[in-house]
């Protein structure tokens, strides 16, 4: 039931075509650091460059953009062109439902985020390739967090992309950057002090790793209760009502 | 054996009345949901599959309510109006990932199964995006009776199929009833729901306009007056003869147009041929002046 599930989920999104340009993004992160070596910049940058490749590019837009992406199509499109009908007429228990699209969510972002910030730190400093996997080990939890909450988001509004991009646009771009106190409800902030803990040396965060844990594990949990609940009550009209 | 029951059930959206106030049970055999585009019929199917919630009254299969209990669809096949499926499966998949998420003991036998009823076995190894809209249809319908169950609900199945598939599938529904299955149909064709159903439920702007045996519905229909314009070879000569027939009432040619009043639409189109013969006309075209399916369902709601 549940490899039914993950194959049907699987195979409708990597047969999305914009699920396959998110991998030239990943390929640009990489990109700017092949740049930045081939530029032949002091060594001693090197670290200060990877740290804000990886923070800014790397946690800061990549993560988000494509767990926005992924994590509203599993089940948005679904549930926006009506092949959802076909999951929801068995006797299976919604639960499951959003637990094997949040696995292969987190799954597919995680594949497209986590290689290209590893590959793109060990290019851009290869001398200190630790940065490079704490970075690759905080989008990992960030990835499960953003598509959980992106997932549940596809369940409330119809306009998930939209609201998903305003949050990390203006939630975390510019609020949480102005005002300190709202950095405990940033996803970007919690990955920051996760990759801090994974590497204390290099990565300066905000918040403290086991206040950003708590929090990714808080908002992670709920908003997969949230889908399930949401999932449980969602209505299918007809084309026409 | 299972049973749908509706009772006092409406549906709104916002202002809106999509169902208003309507009570009914399905039982075994084939029950045609017939009405105009727009009259509720798919909101009606929803309700009972458990798809919308009622805003008023109670939606049963059997004595289960049929919203948030997932656990019906092990007793209900659905087949939905929407041609969205997943594409880029192929039938044979398609099938068999319903067969799995069923829990069937063999889901590859089931689905080889159902496959086989609706005569796509040649197309099942192709992905489903680039069938037909009959062949989607019928995998459609393969997917909802691969579990084998008692009610089986469909919506508008007859939409872009083919003669032959029609037939094919109105044969398929037929033996599924004579199983003491529940199938219950939507159309706005009256066509279709003439020769399947052995029940009709009319719905007209969201309400039960008239229920029951399908020969009494049909006389509703019928016994009001029909007019149909007709070509022939000879407008005249062709008139002359009709006129003589008891069943026609008036009979008027009026810039080139001939135009037949009848009281009994089926005795007309039996008598019009050996009519043309005797006079000796050739009949280019027979066509109702007023046989769309509104201006039958409005005769039946003035009623």
């Amino acid at each position: 039931m549940t490899v039914t599930l993950i194959e049907i989920t699987l195979r409708g999104l990597l047969n999305r075509r914009r699920t396959l340009l998110l991998v030239l993004l990943g390929v640009l992160v990489v990109l700017v650091a092949g740049l930045y070596r081939l530029a032949d910049q002091p060594q001693a940058e090197a670290a200060g460059f990877t740290g804000a490749l990886l923070g800014n590019f790397g946690l800061g837009v990549l993560v988000p953009l494509v767990a926005v992406i992924v994590g509203t199509a599993a089940l948005g499109s679904e549930l926006e062109e009506g092949t959802i009908v076909y999951l929801l007429a068995r006797p299976v228990p919604r639960w499951r439902i959003v637990l094997a699209k949040l696995s292969v969510s987190w799954l597919v972002v995680t594949v497209l985020v986590a290689v290209p910030i590893l590959v793109a730190g060990i290019v851009a400093h290869p001398g200190d390739p630790g940065v490079a996997l704490a970075y690759a080990g905080s989008s990992v939890v960030a990835a499960l967090e953003y598509t959980a909450v992106f997932m549940a988001l596809s369940l409330v509004t119809s306009r998930a992309l939209i609201v998903g991009l305003a949050y990390v646009v203006i939630w975390e771009g510019v609020v949480a950057s102005l005002f300190a106190g709202t950095r405990i409800f940033s996803i970007r902030q919690h990955a920051l002090a996760v990759a801090e803990w994974l590497d204390g040396g290099a990565v300066t965060a905000e918040l403290a790793p086991g206040v950003a844990l708590v929090m990714a594990g808080i908002v992670t949990v709920g908003a997969t209760l949230l889908a399930v609940h949401r999932l449980e009550r969602v209505e299918l009209r007809g084309e026409t009502a | 054996m299972s049973r749908i029951l509706l009772d006092r059930v409406s549906r709104w959206y916002g202002n809106v009345v999509a169902v208003n106030d309507v009570s009914f049970e399905v039982g075994p055999g084939i029950t045609g949901l017939l009405g105009p585009n727009g009259a509720g019929k798919t909101t009606l199917l929803h309700l009972m599959a458990g798809f919308l919630v009622p805003s008023a009254g109670t939606v049963r299969l059997d004595e289960t309510p049929t919203w948030r209990h997932p656990e019906i669809y092990g007793r209900i096949g659905f087949v939905p109006e929407r041609e969205a499926v997943h594409g880029f499966l192929t039938g044979r998949r398609f099938v068999a990932a319903a067969a799995r998420l069923h829990r069937l003991p063999d889901a590859a036998a089931a689905a080889e199964r159902a496959i086989a009823m609706v005569d796509l076995r040649d197309a099942a190894g192709r992905a489903i995006g680039g069938y037909s809209k009959g062949m989607r249809q019928r995998i459609k319908v393969a997917a909802a009776l691969v579990h084998d169950p008692p009610v089986l609900i469909l919506d508008e199945p007859f939409n872009g199929m083919d003669p032959r598939q029609r037939l094919h599938m109105m044969n398929l529904l037929r033996r599924m009833a004579a199983d003491g299955r529940t199938i219950l149909f939507s159309s706005h064709i009256l066509e279709e729901v003439e020769r399947l159903s052995d029940r009709v439920l009319v719905v007209v702007a969201g309400r039960l306009a008239a229920s029951g045996d399908f020969r009494r519905i049909r006389r509703l229909m019928t016994d009001r007056p029909h007019s149909f314009t007709v070509r022939s070879s000879d407008d005249r000569a062709l008139g002359r003869e009709l006129l003589a027939e008891p069943d026609v009432s008036s009979v008027e040619l009026r810039d080139g147009v001939l135009t037949v009043r009848t009281g009994d639409y089926g005795a007309l189109t039996r008598s019009i041929a050996p009519a043309a013969q005797r006079a000796g006309v050739s009949l280019l075209e027979l066509r109702p002046a007023d046989e769309s399916l509104e201006s039958v369902f409005s005769y039946l709601v003035r009623r």
